[in-house]
């Protein structure tokens, strides 16, 4: 259904909201990485809030960047094609395309494009797993080799996935019963699971299809309905047309038939003057 | 010599055209600070509201636009010739639409430097692709149907034969396009779905705005003979007027059925009287626009004259830009609580263009034949033919 589906070589990150203890070094480290800055970052932190009685006090945060999802709303939305599907299932942003339109960020449903505001010419500002930094022999994204708790871990997506149920299942109680990623826009190559439900961390609840599917659906449609549209305008057209002609030879074959009779007329009326 | 000429003529105009000037002037120097200071600096706009209010006045604009691929189709197409004098004026308010909406698309463009990209970049997938080629060549389109007005008077009056010639053919081609785009702009939010309200989300929306579109633009050419009778003088007879009203109930009829129908097909009919202000919405939308303009135009009497047929025309398009405003903008989720009102600066801007696009018209309308073959208003034809009558 999706027209990019996953390969085993796809990268993916598993995100532990138990582990996370807000210290904001991996914005830092992806803001230094990939020369943004801090105020618009390609990652935040989503966090819970304090919650529970005193004594019993609980607050839960996760950072939060692209989903790098298998069928992606932001590329099938892009006016120029400027976020494509690129290697290793990274969502990748050519910056050199980018007419600013903005359509992506209301397209992804993760709300995760920022946009330079502030800029004369602004781009969009998105995770891209750290591609250059991955193409330079580096094992693992800036974010998450600077975690100091592992709360963000990388590596093969599938291996990510399996990690994220056998934490959920080795220690009861301890996570909701949820991978957030796994199903959310038609799959995603990030995957989390948390001690609080997602909806208190903030994060969106993303249907289990991509809007991209729907989307291609009808775009796809596009020539067909040109071509239906304009050879039916045009046989109409000729229909009328036709019938329009036929009615005005008839006129003019009734007229020349008037006129005939008339010539007739006169020439008896000639002879019989003569 | 040629410039004396030019200067005394700008002074023989009457003063609405300096005024309109004026407007114009402010909003354009808006609007270039805008380009040199970008989009932070000068809208409202933010992560959680990427799209203002310039994208539904677009969407408005362009559904109003519809008047001139509507009336191309009624009169090349079908051959409804008697509607053919509502062509140029329709043609040139088209055009002007659409001159708007790419005017204020550029000011929306984080990058209008490069523009140009979506002609050599493209995106297959992308409604947004697809709308923008179909304006570009839809605007190409209005052009060569309008040259025959403006070549008219001219020099080259002699390509007017040229022109003519390829009529048939460009129509067919600009109201294909027209489809397309049209319901294009409904497709925009399919691929937004998490972010558009359940009322206003369908699969159905690209058929919603190319309806709707059909029932705007009607009302166009309906309303603008009621106003070009009192701002120009000359208008279309009436009984054509009465005759164009009447396609407007079956049109909103079938857009009502629809509309009502899909939200029972997909169980949300419910959402009309338990989503509070957005309930309100809607339904204000489908009263405003399509309840009572179905009255109205249902009506012998009102689509004869001009008062009732104008205001009725007033319903269906205020009831457009309700829903495109609605879509776009009012009832777009938002996100951690943030909401969005315009800047002075991107009302400045819009107040700009659309000074520019009446000035333009009523220039073009003053110095070009474009009302030829409509009637001429004049309350002395009638004392005149009393004059004869009593000669007699
Ligand atoms: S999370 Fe958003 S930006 Fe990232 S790939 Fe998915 S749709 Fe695109
Ligand atoms: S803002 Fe840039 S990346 Fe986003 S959809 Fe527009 S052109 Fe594509
Ligand atoms: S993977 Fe790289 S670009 Fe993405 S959030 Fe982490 S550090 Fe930033």
């Amino acid at each position: 259904m999706s027209e990019t589906t996953s390969n085993e070589n796809d990268y993916g990150f598993l995100i532990d909201a138990s582990r996370c203890i807000d210290c904001r070094a991996c914005l830092v480290a992806c803001s230094v990485q990939n020369e943004t800055p801090m105020e618009t970052t390609r990652i935040w932190i989503k966090e819970t809030g304090v919650t529970g009685q005193f004594p019993d006090l609980e607050r839960y945060s996760a950072p939060y960047h692209c989903m790098h999802c298998e069928d992606p709303s932001c590329l099938s939305a892009c006016t120029v094609g400027a976020l494509q599907k690129g290697e290793n299932g990274i969502v990748t942003y050519d910056q050199d395309r980018c007419i600013g339109c903005r359509y992506c960020m209301y397209a992804c449903p993760f709300q995760v494009p920022n946009y330079e505001w502030k800029q004369q010419l602004p781009l969009i500002v998105k995770c891209d797993m750290c591609i250059s930094r991955l193409g330079e022999g580096e094992s693992e994204p800036a974010c998450a080799a600077t975690c100091p708790t592992d709360a963000i871990i990388f590596g093969r997506k599938s291996e990510m996935l399996a990690e994220a149920h056998r934490r959920i299942e080795e220690n009861p109680g301890k996570y909701i019963d949820h991978v957030y990623g796994e199903h959310e826009n038609g799959g995603t190559a990030t995957f989390y699971v948390s001690p609080a439900p997602f909806e208190d961390l903030g994060f969106p609840s993303a249907g289990e299809m991509s809007p991209a599917y729907s989307n291609r659906l009808v775009t796809h449609g596009t020539p067909t309905v040109a071509g239906a549209v304009a050879v039916g305008l045009s046989s109409i057209y000729l229909t009328i047309k036709h019938h329009e002609e036929a009615m005005e030879a008839l006129k003019n074959g009734s007229t020349h038939e008037a006129d005939n009779a008339a010539d007739e007329e006169t020439q008896v009326a000639a002879q019989e003057a003569a | 010599m040629m410039i004396k000429k030019i200067i005394d003529e700008i002074k023989s105009l009457s003063v609405g055209y300096y005024i309109l000037a004026v407007i114009a002037a402010a909003g354009m120097s808006v609007a270039a600070y805008r380009l040199y200071a970008g989009l932070g600096a000068t809208t409202n706009l933010s992560k959680a509201f990427p799209w203002g209010i310039w994208i539904s006045f677009d969407l408005s604009t362009v559904a109003f636009s519809g008047g001139a691929f509507t009336l191309a189709a009624l009169v090349y197409v079908f051959h409804l010739h008697d509607l053919h004098p509502a062509v140029r004026p329709t043609v040139l308010a088209g055009l002007i639409g659409y001159s708007s909406v790419l005017l204020i698309l550029f000011m929306d463009l984080g990058r209008w430097d490069r523009f140009y990209h979506f002609l050599i970049y493209p995106n297959l997938n992308s409604a947004l692709f697809e709308v923008s080629w179909c304006i570009m060549l839809y605007s190409t389109i209005l052009v060569y149907e309008l040259s025959p007005a403006l070549l008219e008077n001219s020099r080259w009056s002699g390509l007017i034969k040229v022109v003519e010639k390829w009529t048939i053919p460009m129509v067919i081609a600009g109201v294909t396009l027209s489809t397309l785009h049209q319901s294009s702009l409904g497709t925009l939010f399919v691929v937004m779905s998490p972010r558009v309200h359940p009322l206003w989300y369908s699969m159905l929306l690209p058929v919603f705005f190319l309806i709707s579109s059909l029932a705007a633009g009607l009302a166009m050419v309906v309303g603008g003979a009621t106003l070009s009778y009192w701002i120009f003088k000359r208008t279309l007879p009436e009984n054509i007027v009465a005759e164009l009203g009447w396609f407007i109930p079956w049109i909103l009829g079938v857009y009502l059925v629809l509309k009502l129908g899909e939200l029972e097909i997909t169980d949300e009919l419910h959402l009309l009287f338990t989503s509070g202000v957005y309930s309100a919405l809607f339904i204000t939308e489908l009263i405003i626009g399509v309840v009572i303009p179905i009255v109205l135009f249902s009506i012998k009497r009102l689509r004869h004259s001009r008062v009732a047929s104008l205001v009725g025309a007033l319903f269906v398009l205020g009831g457009v830009v309700l829903n495109r405003f609605n879509t776009s903008w009012f009832t777009i989720k938002p996100v951690a609580g943030q909401t969005y009102a315009p800047s002075w600066m991107e009302v400045a801007i819009l107040i700009g263009v659309a000074a520019t696009a009446v000035l333009a018209y009523s220039l073009i309308a003053h110095y070009f034949p474009l009302f030829e073959e409509t009637v001429r208003v004049k309350r002395q034809s009638k004392v005149r033919r009393e004059l004869a009558h009593t000669g007699d």
